[in-house]
């Protein structure tokens, strides 16, 4: 890019475009069209640079496999970030339905609608979430892809949400039953709140995981 | 008398002409050594750039015209982020066309001056792109000949759909650095 810059001919050439070969091969062991012309000696060709044959050649079964898992993982994003929204909605509701008042204090008990509302948003949210993990664990594996960078961290945070979203419904109902029989929420089904909390943090912490680092021309732009 | 002349005339014309013809059909061939490719990709998020050290090439420079072979297999490429680095491979068709093959076509005699300029042709993607007059800066490093430059690659040539993150998709502008050390042979 700096010989571009300090060259005062540079500039962007005219393209054209042009169809490889049409004939796409079958067979996985079929080789690569558009590839391999003839060797002459006025003129390099691809058997001259070494390559083994497994690098060049074509393996329309794992583009397959890669086209089928980045549907699903799109699909993933998709639903992941429409699950934030009944997420988000259940955590600023979740003080509504709950009892308020102190120990010798009158106990204010949360209306039913409220506990309702909350309640469904809370199942919308699961169901949501699952459907979303669902479409990351089924998405095809590739062989022989150790995995590095912000996937990792993404990945990991999952060990810490998916828990999270198991415990807190189970919670929640817990804390849903103790207060229909007249009982101040009590023992592990009052960590609700508390395990709703820290199941958002570390799922919003593996979308922000992905899409890091944030580059400063987003806002600059504006 | 004219005979002999004519005789002088025909060998003194070959003895001007005959190192001029070798030397513009001197054959020269060269291996690269030493090579960084990067993409360049740009989202309103994000700046991304995918390194390959894998890069192979060959060239050889025959009466007058030097025709270059640069081919880098696409799963070469490290942006950091494997997730990333297979949904390169998949939106560019890599495992059905796992090369990227650049061949370079330029002037002889520019093989010894500061500035290449190519004409390139790019297999990629299953696709074939031709760029014309590409510059390269050619620094001579001892016995090997380092070059420098930027093919400015764009999505809509390979009729790449450009991937989207949060529904915006990446510029349409890839450009590849590269930066190849060539050795004669």
């Amino acid at each position: 890019m700096a010989a571009q810059a300090s060259n005062p001919q540079a500039q962007k050439p005219q393209t054209s475009t042009q169809h490889a070969p049409a004939s796409q091969p079958e067979l996985p062991n079929a080789p690569a069209p558009a590839t391999t012309p003839q060797s002459s000696s006025q003129e390099p060709s691809l058997s001259d640079l070494g390559f083994s044959q497994q690098q060049t050649q074509a393996d329309p079964k794992l583009q397959a496999k890669l086209n089928r898992r980045t549907e699903m993982l799109k699909i993933h994003q998709r639903l992941g970030i429409i699950t934030l929204a009944p997420m988000a909605a259940a955590l600023i509701t979740g003080p509504m339905a709950k009892a308020k008042g102190r120990n010798g204090q009158t106990i204010k008990e949360p209306t039913n609608a409220n506990l309702d509302f909350h309640a469904a948003l809370g199942s919308a949210t699961a169901a949501m979430y699952f459907a979303t993990a669902y479409f990351a664990i089924a998405a095809p594996k590739i062989p022989n892809n150790p995995k590095h960078g912000a996937i990792r961290f993404h990945e990991a945070l999952a060990f810490v949400h998916g828990p999270g979203m198991i415990l807190t419904p189970i919670l929640g109902a817990m804390a849903f039953q103790q207060e229909q029989n007249g009982e101040k929420v009590h023992g592990i089904a009052s960590a609700h709140g508390a395990v709703a909390v820290a199941t958002v943090c570390a799922y919003g912490a593996a979308i922000v995981a992905v899409s890091w680092p944030i580059h400063l021309k987003f806002w600059e732009k504006k | 008398m004219t005979s002999k002349l004519l005789y002088s005339l025909a060998f003194l014309f070959a003895t001007i002409t005959a190192p001029l013809a070798a030397l513009a059909q001197a054959d020269s061939q060269w291996l690269a050594g030493q090579s960084t490719l990067s993409y360049h990709m740009s989202h309103p998020m994000h700046e991304v750039d995918g390194v390959s050290h894998a890069a192979r090439g060959k060239g050889i420079c025959h009466t007058g015209q030097c025709n270059f072979l640069i081919a880098v297999p696409v799963n070469s490429f490290d942006s950091g982020d494997t997730n990333r680095d297979l949904h390169m491979i998949e939106t560019t068709k890599g495992a059905e066309f796992p090369m990227i093959q650049v061949r370079a076509r330029f002037a002889q005699s520019e093989i010894s001056q500061q500035w290449i300029h190519a004409d390139l042709e790019v297999q990629f993607a299953g696709q074939t792109a031709h760029y014309s007059n590409v510059p390269f800066e050619r620094i001579q490093q001892g016995s090997a000949v380092r070059i420098t430059g930027t093919i400015p690659l764009t999505c809509s040539d390979f009729k790449i759909d450009r991937p989207t993150f949060l529904t915006v998709p990446i510029k349409n502008e890839i450009p590849v650095h590269v930066d190849m050390t060539w050795h004669a042979i």
